[in-house]
């Protein structure tokens, strides 16, 4: 087994932010997967002015990385530009573009491994795993200043998996039918042995010498191999959330890197006391939970043992974050979230209100692909 | 089947008829299911055995066990069989067009004007150097020229359809194939008809056939086309997406454009042609856009090769009409090459020249043009039209191959050739 050694942290501007979104290549006849993300790249003329745009593990994914941002407004003008690049030369080549979580009714075993190294290591290692592994997610990328920090973060955030899941949850259909879950794309990922919560760790050098234990067992060659719920990224310089689905449209993912940012600089600065061990106990349960319930999940708190209602929690949580959002200058982008929990909407329940509509779910692809093309309304800074 | 053998069991069966009265009189003909399902199984075996043995495709395996078995060699399939199976041609083919009419996708051309170039740079060019090639290399007079190149000068729907099916090949490759072979086809059918008038004015003394026939061709086709896809989508409107009652009323409607094209002699594959174009353009409601016919057209589809495999009369072509075969086959092959390579496209160049690969399949749909215009005149069509006949059927043999080539070096193909890690 090839080894890759840790790279030392770099750090970053604090609390600057970068978006990863992968998204779905459709056919346009029947809004079924389609394969075509590598002749998609390879006749892109694009000078890389908003990010990065790339192969994922399969031919019917594409992911989109933004530049590194300090605001959310810069986010969102990146996910635009790369959203509007996206969807002309998808035009032109008769490939329709999506997102959510999931693709609802394709075929796993007629997905094809993308061409590269990497990706043929991967599907030799996981076999149909990796096939199974067309899900669709969003990574944020918060900046550190420093290495110990990035790993506190880690810590801290993870309490906060079960908000980002049902916040993002946008893949109830798996297969053609209804999974009852509002997330069920965290259940694919569950299936690597690497997935989870970072175990509890006090600083880097806590985290290389677990690290390197788990080279020396030959259970992780890169940091790569760590599909964990949130983890550090010392390249970048940044703490990496996992957990959310792509979101329907850009302004949500937006909204999502919003409650990102400002947890985490309102986390930074008040430094709550952490109890890792006790909250590894739960972290499964209340995940699953939120996957499973969305907004209407019973969050355990393994200190004060008792549970409490996701949503009620999120309404508190969000308030909370008011004045880091503001001195952020994205609360404007936290307000479309408060509203759409008062509004009890999610992009879960648009799918389902689709399929209710329809009764199929070719017409729910349809619908989402039209949704994500067209230009996402963006919230006024004003407003809040 | 040996006449010998028929013989002693005619007599046989003679010299009981008077003690057993219940039996009927010796059959003088095979009963048409009884055809249909031989035919079936002689296809089915030869197609599976090739396919199996040396990697050719399906469709290859079909059209040999007609050409063995039929009157050009061992006669067993003879020539009123042939005639007793061409409704389930017909059909065949129908549901075949059909398909690829549905598949038409012009809003691609609007969006995508590299293609539209490419799309006219082929028709163009395919059409022009297979009428000098015919006109001034072979000999043929400009009308029959024209009619040569009209029916050679598009891909064969239903080779390249029933070959991607086979491979489960999906991508831009595969698009583009499908893309060019439905413009192609319809651009086809268009020369067709206008070619109808000119052969009719070369040859017929009333003037007013020539003005007559492609309209009765193109507007009757149209007009069925209209009646029949309107039709489906005004049932199919009340009826759940993608339920098995809808995939009843496709084939009814289609079934239903067959028999009345036959009826008034309207050309079968361009009603169904139409009439897929029309599905796809009215369906504002998506009530028919995601119902996808059951995979028993394959059924259907494997009859339609071994019927055209006989249908070639293989007897009648010589030395000299081989080479202006291959002549033309060169010419065309150059043209759709040519045009995919140099008029340009947002692919890849080695992807375009795959794409000018994949269109090279000539086949059921010109055989049967071929059969409609020299019918019209026997006495000189026959002989002026040896040359698309031949390039046809060599095409049969070869075209498969060569889509199923491109579409493997695409890279398109199900079979992604990675085992050792997967399951799939």
């Amino acid at each position: 087994m090839n080894s890759k050694a840790l790279e030392d942290f770099r750090d970053s501007a604090a609390l600057s932010l970068g978006v990863e979104l992968e998204l779905q290549l459709v056919s346009l006849r029947d809004f079924d997967l389609t394969r075509g993300a590598t002749d998609l790249l390879d006749s892109l003329k694009y000078d890389g002015k908003y990010g990065e745009i790339k192969l994922e593990i399969t031919e019917s994914m594409i992911e989109v990385s933004t530049q590194p941002q300090t605001t959310v407004d810069g986010i969102a003008a990146d996910l635009e530009g790369l959203r509007a690049t996206l969807k002309s030369h998808c035009q032109s080549n008769n490939i329709g573009l999506c997102g959510g979580g999931t693709h609802p009714f394709h075929h796993w075993p007629e997905r094809r491994i993308c061409p590269g190294e990497r990706f043929d290591s991967l599907y030799q290692r996981y076999g149909y795993l990796a096939k199974q592994f067309t899900v669709f997610g969003q990574h944020i990328h918060v900046g550190c200043t420093n290495a110990d920090d990035a790993i506190w973060l880690t810590q801290a955030l993870g309490v906060y998996v079960p908000a980002f899941v049902a916040l993002s949850a946008s893949s109830p259909f798996v297969d053609g039918v209804d999974s009852f879950f509002q997330s069920a794309r965290l259940n694919a990922v569950s299936a690597f042995p690497l997935s989870g919560q970072c175990p509890p760790l006090n600083d880097w050098q806590a985290f290389t010498e677990h690290f390197a234990f788990l080279q020396a067992c030959g259970i992780a060659q890169s940091i790569k191999d760590l599909y964990w719920d949130v983890r550090p990224k010392p390249e970048f310089g940044t703490v990496e959330i996992r957990v959310c689905d792509t979101p329907l449209d850009i302004a949500k993912a937006s909204s999502l890197a919003a409650l990102a940012q400002s947890l985490s600089r309102w986390l930074l600065r008040t430094r709550p006391a952490l109890d890792t061990a006790r909250q590894a106990h739960v972290a499964r349960y209340n995940k699953f939970q939120a996957c499973r319930y969305g907004l209407a999940a019973h969050i355990s708190d393994p200190l004060a043992l008792n549970q409490s209602n996701l949503r009620n929690t999120l309404v508190d949580l969000l308030e909370t974050l008011r004045d880091d959002a503001r001195e952020l200058g994205c609360d404007h982008w936290l307000e479309s979230l408060r509203q759409e929990i008062a509004d009890n909407r999610s992009d879960a329940a648009w799918l389902r209100a689709g399929h209710a509509q329809h009764s199929n779910l070719n017409d729910v692809v349809r619908m989402t692909s039209e949704r994500l093309l067209q230009a996402s309304p963006m919230p006024s800074s004003k407003s809040s | 089947m040996p006449n010998s053998l028929l013989t002693t069991l005619r007599t046989l069966w003679e010299s009981l008829l008077d003690r057993l009265f219940f039996l009927p009189p010796f059959p003088d003909s095979i009963d048409s299911l009884a055809l249909f399902s031989l035919l079936l199984v002689l296809g089915l075996l030869i197609g599976e055995w090739l396919h199996k043995h040396a990697g050719w495709p399906k469709v290859i395996g079909y059209v040999i066990a007609g050409i063995v078995f039929g009157p050009s060699l061992l006669g067993w399939i003879d020539v009123e069989a042939l005639a007793q199976a061409r409704p389930i041609a017909d059909a065949a083919l129908g549901l075949l067009m059909l398909e690829v009419g549905r598949r038409l996708d012009l809003g691609w051309l609007r969006r995508n004007p590299q293609l539209l170039r490419s799309t006219l740079a082929d028709i163009g060019l395919s059409f022009n150097l297979i009428f000098l090639f015919a006109y001034a290399v072979v000999g043929l007079s400009p009308a029959w020229a024209a009619a040569t190149a009209a029916v050679t000068m598009a891909s064969a729907p239903a080779v390249v359809l029933l070959t991607i099916e086979e491979l489960k090949a999906q991508g831009q490759v595969t698009e583009r194939i499908i893309l060019h072979t439905a413009i192609s086809s319809a651009a086809s059918f268009i020369a067709f008809a206008i070619v109808l008038g000119i052969v009719h004015a070369e040859h017929s003394a009333d003037w007013l056939n020539a003005l007559a026939h492609p309209l009765w061709v193109a507007g009757g086709a149209f007009l069925l086309a209209l009646a029949c896809s309107g039709l489906a989508l005004f049932i199919s409107r009340s009826l759940p997406k993608r339920s098995l009652a809808q995939v009843f009323i496709l084939i009814a409607c289609a079934m239903l454009a067959v028999g009345i094209a036959r009826m008034l002699a309207v050309p079968v594959f361009l009603t169904l042609f139409l009439t897929g174009v029309l599905l796809a353009a009215r369906d504002h409601h998506q009530s028919l856009r995601y119902t996808e016919l059951p995979e028993g057209h394959w059924l259907l589809a494997i009859v339609l090769f071994v019927i055209i495999g006989a249908s070639l009369p293989w007897q009648e072509f010589g030395w000299l009409s081989g080479m202006q075969a291959l002549g033309l086959l060169v010419v065309r092959a150059a043209a759709k090459i040519g045009a995919l390579f140099w008029s340009g496209g947002s692919l890849a160049p080695d992807k375009r020249l795959l794409v000018g690969v994949g269109i090279q399949p000539l086949s059921a749909t010109a055989v049967f043009m071929v059969y409609e215009i020299a019918a019209l005149y026997p006495e000189v069509g026959r002989s002026a039209l040896t040359l698309p006949l031949f390039a046809a059927a060599l095409m049969e043999l070869a075209g498969p191959a060569l889509c199923r080539l491109a579409l493997i070096r695409a890279g398109e193909c199900a079979n992604d050739g990675k085992t050792s890690g997967g399951i799939a």
